[in-house]
């Protein structure tokens, strides 16, 4: 089969759309298919242009290349899903946000700021309405964004689970005292509400973060909670770390926090499980909430320091429950099938 | 410099477009720039759709990625090379030539179809309108630059480029064959290198590579040497290797390119760096530019009988071949085929 990966992308930046997208290319080569991923530009500001950029996916032909059937398509990002084709399939892996349950957003709304804002997002609904659809079958990256779909666009799908990068290669090894959060550091990832949660414990917790801060003026902050609350002794910053070191602080921890504000999927919590560790999220984490079962094989707390705090001291202080946890949440990952292969299976039945 | 590279890409088709996109963006990163390809989609059939391709062009928007403003863009092929900015750059690989110089020619097809001519007036439009919006236009070669001048009336300088991994050509002494490496397909004409086999005094060999891309081309040049009784003195390898392919050109006794009206060649190139002499036709258009009748190469009619003296004269004097081989080598030393040449223009 030829299959044509579409997404979209902004011009030199590469995030986790642009990691998936290869995942997925590279799996499908590796169930003996033809595979390409086409990356069309998109420029989101000023909101007058993104109505232009949703007529020209439209215009777009990728029926056949030099006569030669195009067996597959499958659309994973606004607006490159738009582009018609007679055997799409979409795996959607989130619309266009600020036009739905971003729009007023404190920090993350831009549309709504725009004199044409709502037009342009009454323009991406019902383009998405109209034409997500067609498509012959309709997945998306988790339950999460399934559920948003429903209930922004009315439109029923399924969740598609794929596994990170490197899936094979994390390992579990003997519990040290740390919690590990690695994650951009940033405030929706909320390692701010982890630092204020740490005051209140009654144990000695001690938690490790990886991975970079969004801007400095975010790390300076945290910082400087960390310095008011005096918890310098039990807060390590470790900064970006390489693929493997973040493999062996997952091994060596005794569990994992994330508590971030609606993912949409969540990579970190199925990274915890292949290593064998509980996970600790909140009520309001989105994506962590489809793999993580409160009690068996994590903790999900309230969006609150003291909630978060009494579920850190709770498996601080039973390192056998936390084992226990752990090792069933690696059993519930290799029960939910998230493989490449299956990803696959699916998208090109 | 933030950098964006417009161009086209058919999907699951690799040739010397993508590859010449790749070059300039490789060239652009290791001179200190931020360098990107943005590639859009191309179908040509039926050709109404081509209008819907150059609208979605123009509807893009690549004044700036995310927060941060591009500083340049440039348009390599038709029609991405529509999309607008304030900073752009033309460097014309070609344009849609159905439209041009293939109109009402057996190689094209525009001319035949339903509402072709409506379409080829679109697009002439278009390029004649849109096109000297850039700050400067460029094209792939005088034969590119001679086509935008007759049929738009639009003056562009001729811009060469090195082959990939120029660096990495060598030579060795030459055996028995001559050697063409291409795609197989009408527009390269392996059929009139088989036909003159059957023309040539000696018996002259040819190793044929590249991919078939064009269905039952393949098939028809085999019958036709079968037919004529030349299959013997012919090898087909198919596609091959980077490395065996500069192998082979090292050890050929000249190179073969006598392809229709082509826009560049790289095949001149690398058999220049390879120190081959190259047999090219009267109409095969880039070629032309670099190979100097009876000094660093010949060229003939294209028509068997001619081709044949043509591969004759390379296969009984082997001495001056080396000689015209070597002369190719100097002037392309002289020709300053480099990509710091290339930036230096299109920054400028």
């Amino acid at each position: 089969m030829k299959v044509l990966i579409l997404t979209s992308g902004v011009p030199f930046i590469r995030g986790g759309a642009e990691i998936l997208a290869g995942g997925l290319c590279d799996a499908v080569c590796a169930a003996g298919h033809q595979a390409e991923i086409l990356t069309l530009p998109f420029q989101s500001c000023p909101p007058s242009r993104i109505p232009e950029q949703m007529l020209a996916c439209r215009l777009l032909d990728v029926t056949e290349t030099c006569s030669m059937r195009i067996d597959r398509v499958i659309g994973l990002k606004f607006p490159a899903y738009l582009v018609p084709h007679p055997r799409k399939v979409i795996w959607l892996l989130h619309q266009h946000r600020t036009a739905y349950e971003l729009w007023n957003h404190p920090a993350a709304g831009d549309l709504i700021h725009y004199p044409d804002g709502p037009v342009v997002r009454d323009a991406i609904r019902l383009a998405d309405r109209t034409f997500i659809p067609e498509a012959r079958s309709i997945y998306t990256l988790s339950r999460n964004v399934t559920e948003r779909l429903q209930r922004c666009s009315g439109i029923a799908s399924e969740p598609l689970y794929n596994p990170p990068a490197g899936a094979s290669l994390f390992y579990k090894s003997t519990p040290q005292d740390y919690f590990f959060f690695p994650s951009r550091i940033n405030p929706v990832k909320r390692q701010w509400l982890v630092i204020q949660a740490l005051a209140l414990c009654r144990e000695p917790v001690c938690v490790r973060f990886a991975g970079e801060a969004d801007n400095e003026a975010q790390q300076a902050e945290c910082a400087k909670a960390v310095r008011e609350l005096r918890l310098s002794e039990r807060v390590e910053w470790l900064g970006m770390v390489t693929e493997e070191r973040k493999r062996d602080c997952y091994a060596n921890s005794l569990g994992v926090v994330f508590p971030p504000v609606d993912e949409d999927y969540g990579y970190v919590t199925l990274e915890a499980m292949l290593s064998s560790k509980p996970v600790i999220t909140c009520v309001d984490s989105g994506g962590p909430l489809e793999f993580v079962v409160d009690g068996q094989t994590g903790l999900v707390a309230g969006a609150t320091p003291q909630a978060l705090a009494e579920a850190m001291d709770a498996l601080w202080g039973d390192r056998r429950r936390a084992a226990t946890m752990g090792e069933t949440g690696l059993q519930r990952y290799r029960d939910l099938k998230i493989t490449w292969e299956n990803v696959v299976e699916k998208l090109l039945c | 410099m933030r950098i964006l590279i417009a161009t086209v890409k058919v999907p699951f088709v690799n040739g010397g477009a993508e590859t010449h996109a790749a070059g300039l963006r490789n060239a652009l990163i290791a001179a200190g720039h931020r360098a990107e390809i943005v590639s859009v989609p191309f179908k040509w059939y039926p050709p109404r759709r081509i209008l819907d391709q150059m609208l979605a062009c123009r509807l893009l928007d690549l004044t700036a990625a995310g927060d941060a403003p591009v500083d340049r863009l440039i348009g390599l092929k038709f029609p991405a090379y529509l999309i607008p900015h304030p900073n752009k750059v033309v460097w014309i690989l070609h344009q849609h030539r159905q439209a041009y110089d293939l109109w009402q020619h057996p190689m094209g097809d525009l001319h035949a179809q339903p509402h072709g001519a409506e379409v080829r007036d679109a697009i002439h439009r278009a390029d004649v309108e849109l096109l000297p919006q850039a700050r400067h236009l460029f094209a792939n070669s005088r034969n590119v630059a001679a086509r935008l001048k007759t049929y738009c009336g639009i003056e562009a300088a001729p811009l060469y480029h090195p082959p990939p991994d120029a660096p990495r050509f060598h030579s060795a002494q030459a055996e028995d064959f001559l050697y063409f490496p291409s795609r197989l397909n009408a527009l390269k004409r392996q059929r009139l290198v088989v036909e003159a086999l059957a023309h040539t005094r000696a018996k002259v060999r040819v190793r044929f590579s590249g991919p078939d891309i064009e269905a039952g081309y393949h098939e028809e040049c085999m019958a036709v040497a079968r037919r004529s009784k030349v299959h013997s003195r012919i090898e087909w390898l198919g596609t091959v290797s980077e490395q065996a392919k500069r192998d082979l050109y090292a050890r050929c006794l000249g190179v073969l390119f006598p392809s229709l009206d082509e826009d560049y060649g790289y095949i001149t190139l690398e058999a220049m760096l390879a120190h081959k002499p190259v047999i090219a036709c009267a109409d095969s258009g880039g070629p032309l530019e670099f190979v100097v009748h009876r000094e660093t190469g010949l060229v003939c009619e294209p028509a068997p009988r001619d081709l044949a003296a043509a591969m004759d004269e390379l296969w009984e004097d082997r001495d001056r071949a080396r000689r015209w081989g070597e002369a190719g080598r100097q002037r392309y030393s002289d020709l300053r085929i480099d990509w710091g040449t290339v930036l230096e223009r299109l920054l400028q």
